[in-house]
């Protein structure tokens, strides 16, 4: 019989300093002032391939402006604007304006650069008209620090050759690569067993006959 | 005399832009009594016309003129029903002083009233940076903001996205909130106003609605076009023009295209529309792009050297906003990278925005560039073949698969005719070793990943 989780540790949230930037040092620094002390009227795009850790950003600076109350009509934080229908784009229009008026701050994030990106003309050039930033994948050794940095937050202990493997196995993009660890501890917890190569060889079939 | 002017007015209509000579030449007529054989005397129904063909158009016109008479003429241009002003050099910009209309029914509420014009206080004809493709909507605005009600009314300040019209017309709201503090303007965008008349009608509460709107003494309306297919909105907007219009309260409307091209609005509303004065603004040229950056840099309060302005200037042309982006994010990658603004400096902050591809790497496509580029075939790399000339290609396109795509390193061995994932492995670490003992190789790579990103 399987042995049923509790869920001790709630899922560890996406913030600022849990984001391993490898070569997005400068949008990380320019989203920690915007969720630190934005600019009347800061826009900031983030763009870059799925995996990239857009969403990540996104939902790290939306939580930072409401922990510190900075009223959500006038901070928006908006991820996948690439699929903002018409009425959408519509109300993100009027939303973008208003907070602008406000003094309020904008981040939105995309799949392609602000000047292609596939939204209404006006909404468009609005979020081109603030800091844009290519978000790059990470390194094979700075995946490596992601999944060390994730195994610490669930308490996992990871072994090198086990990190190795994943990535010469997986997809290596980031969602990926952490859906798998987590599936990883949650077979090693219900299993009893430490995480080992042959542990996860097994999870692996377990998981749909592998994960890649 | 007449008959002369009409062939100049053909020969001007010819030369220059239809919104110009409607705008400008158009209205001029020729004062008979005081043209003979050797001066044509034009009147201009204003001042801002007078001065903008004085500026503009007079030496032009006197060739003209001369060329049609077969001599020398003296054009001279007067307001009419003036005396004609002596030729005297070009006056700056006339500021007329308040009508007396105004005077006579002095505004006595506090400035409380601009808590609900909406203006946003920083969009101001001083930081507008003036150019040829927004001359003639500043001097328009300009004129309208000294003497709302009574010079262009509507007026109509029309262009694509990122221009400047909202910069524009709220630079009027601030000049004449500046000038009458009591003055009730409002700013609004056409959007804001489509919900006013949802809640009104949901509300019940049409007759405040029409009260305030009609109570205002300056209505600034961004983006007309939204009006599209809104009837009840078009209606209302109707009433609310009339009103204002009759009263002598000046509206303002800017919109994405000429008023004759907006589709799905009413006939008697675009009428009204060109009632007043229509004008353009038009994607900013060179050097005004170089004005406009340095001038958001100062805002900024950042200074740039002038060849950085002009290389962003050069590479950024599509509109006002996109410079301003662009802009910001060479500060924000100096600042970051703690590096002495250069050209250079530019170039890498916008690389990634300016590259010209920016697909994402699949591995036929680095299949398909590296057969290219060593001149094999593609099939080549999924065939079995071990000799060098086909080998080392094959690694190499396995180490671009590996470094440029987030592809497993199964799926990259599958994808050169289902190779182990060891393979690919020896061929990264293959190719990683090499290029640090191989410059030729180490060349071939940077320069197949460059291409790859394009």
């Amino acid at each position: 019989m399987k042995q049923l989780l509790l869920e001790l540790a709630p899922r560890p949230e996406p913030t600022l300093d849990n984001y391993v930037a490898g070569r997005n040092g400068a949008a990380l620094a320019a989203l920690r002032a915007l969720a630190d002390a934005p600019e009347a009227g800061a826009v900031v795009y983030l763009y870059g391939e799925t995996g990239a850790g857009k969403s990540h950003l996104v939902h790290a600076v939306a939580e930072a402006w409401r922990r510190r109350g900075r009223p959500p009509a006038h901070f928006l934080a908006v991820d996948d604007a690439h699929r903002l229908d018409e009425a959408a784009q519509g109300a993100l229009f009027d939303a973008f304006n208003e907070a602008r008026a406000a003094g309020g701050a904008i981040l939105a994030a995309g799949d392609s650069r602000p000047r292609e990106l596939r939204v209404r003309e006006d909404l468009r050039t609005r979020l081109a008209s603030g800091l844009a930033f290519q978000l790059h994948p990470l390194s094979d050794e700075e995946k490596a620090t992601a999944l060390r940095q994730r195994a610490g937050e669930l308490g996992m202990r990871l072994p090198d050759e086990v990190i190795a493997y994943l990535l010469t196995h997986l997809r290596r993009d980031m969602p990926t690569l952490i859906a798998v660890l987590e599936a990883i501890d949650r077979y090693s917890l219900t299993a009893k067993r430490p995480v080992t190569l042959p542990l996860i060889r097994e999870a692996l079939q377990a998981l749909n006959g592998g994960a890649r | 005399m007449e008959g002369f002017w009409h062939h100049c007015l053909a020969r001007l209509e010819k030369e220059l832009p239809a919104q110009q000579f409607t705008t400008w030449i158009r209205p001029l007529q020729v004062d008979p009594e005081r043209s003979t054989e050797d001066e044509l005397c034009l009147t201009a129904p204003n001042r801002f016309v007078l001065q903008w063909i004085k500026d503009r158009f007079l030496s032009r016109i006197e060739t003209l003129a001369g060329e049609e008479r077969g001599k020398p003429i003296r054009v001279s241009i007067a307001l009419a029903g003036v005396e004609p002003e002596p030729a005297a050099p070009a006056a700056p910009f006339v500021r007329r002083a308040a009508s007396s209309e105004k005077s006579a029914a002095p505004r006595q509420q506090a400035a409380t009233a601009d808590s609900r014009s909406n203006l946003i206080a920083e969009f101001t004809f001083d930081n507008f940076v003036p150019g040829k493709a927004n001359a003639l909507a500043r001097a328009a605005a300009m004129q309208v903001a000294e003497n709302p009600g009574t010079s262009y009314n509507p007026l109509f300040v029309y262009g694509g996205v990122g221009l400047g019209k909202t910069h524009l017309i709220h630079a009027v709201g601030n000049h004449v909130m500046s000038e009458q503090p009591g003055a009730k303007v409002r700013y609004l965008h056409a959007a804001q106003y489509i919900s006013d008349v949802v809640r009104a009608y949901q509300q019940k509460s049409f007759d405040a609605f029409k009260r305030y709107y009609h109570s205002l003494d300056l209505l600034l309306i961004d983006d007309i076009q939204f009006f599209t297919g809104k009837d009840r909105t078009q209606e209302e907007f109707f009433y609310a023009f009339n009103a204002l219009i009759e009263a002598r309260k000046q509206i303002i409307i800017t919109c994405d295209t000429y008023p004759r091209d907006i589709a799905g609005i009413d006939e008697r509303l675009k009428t009204r529309f060109s009632w007043g004065l229509t004008v353009a603004i038009e994607p900013p040229e060179q050097e005004m792009r170089v004005a406009i950056i340095l001038k958001k840099a100062e805002a900024l309060n950042a200074s740039i050297p002038e060849e950085v302005a002009f290389f962003i200037a050069k590479h950024i042309r599509s509109n006002v906003r996109e410079l301003e982006g662009a802009l910001k994010n060479v500060l924000a990658f100096a600042r970051f990278s703690s590096k002495e603004m250069s050209v250079e400096v530019a170039r890498e902050a916008l690389k990634d925005l300016l590259s010209v591809h920016n697909r994402q790497i699949s591995i036929e496509n680095i299949q398909k560039t590296v057969a290219e580029y060593y001149k094999i075939k593609v099939a080549d790399l999924h065939s079995k073949k071990r000799t060098r000339a086909i080998a080392r290609p094959r690694q190499m396109a396995m180490a671009l698969a590996k470094e440029l795509t987030e592809m497993s390193l199964p799926e990259i061995g599958e994808a050169f005719g289902n190779r182990d994932h060891t393979t690919v492995l020896h061929a990264c670490r293959t190719i990683a070793t090499l290029r640090t003992k191989d410059p030729e190789l180490n060349r071939d790579f940077h320069v197949l990943e460059q291409t790859l990103k394009g």
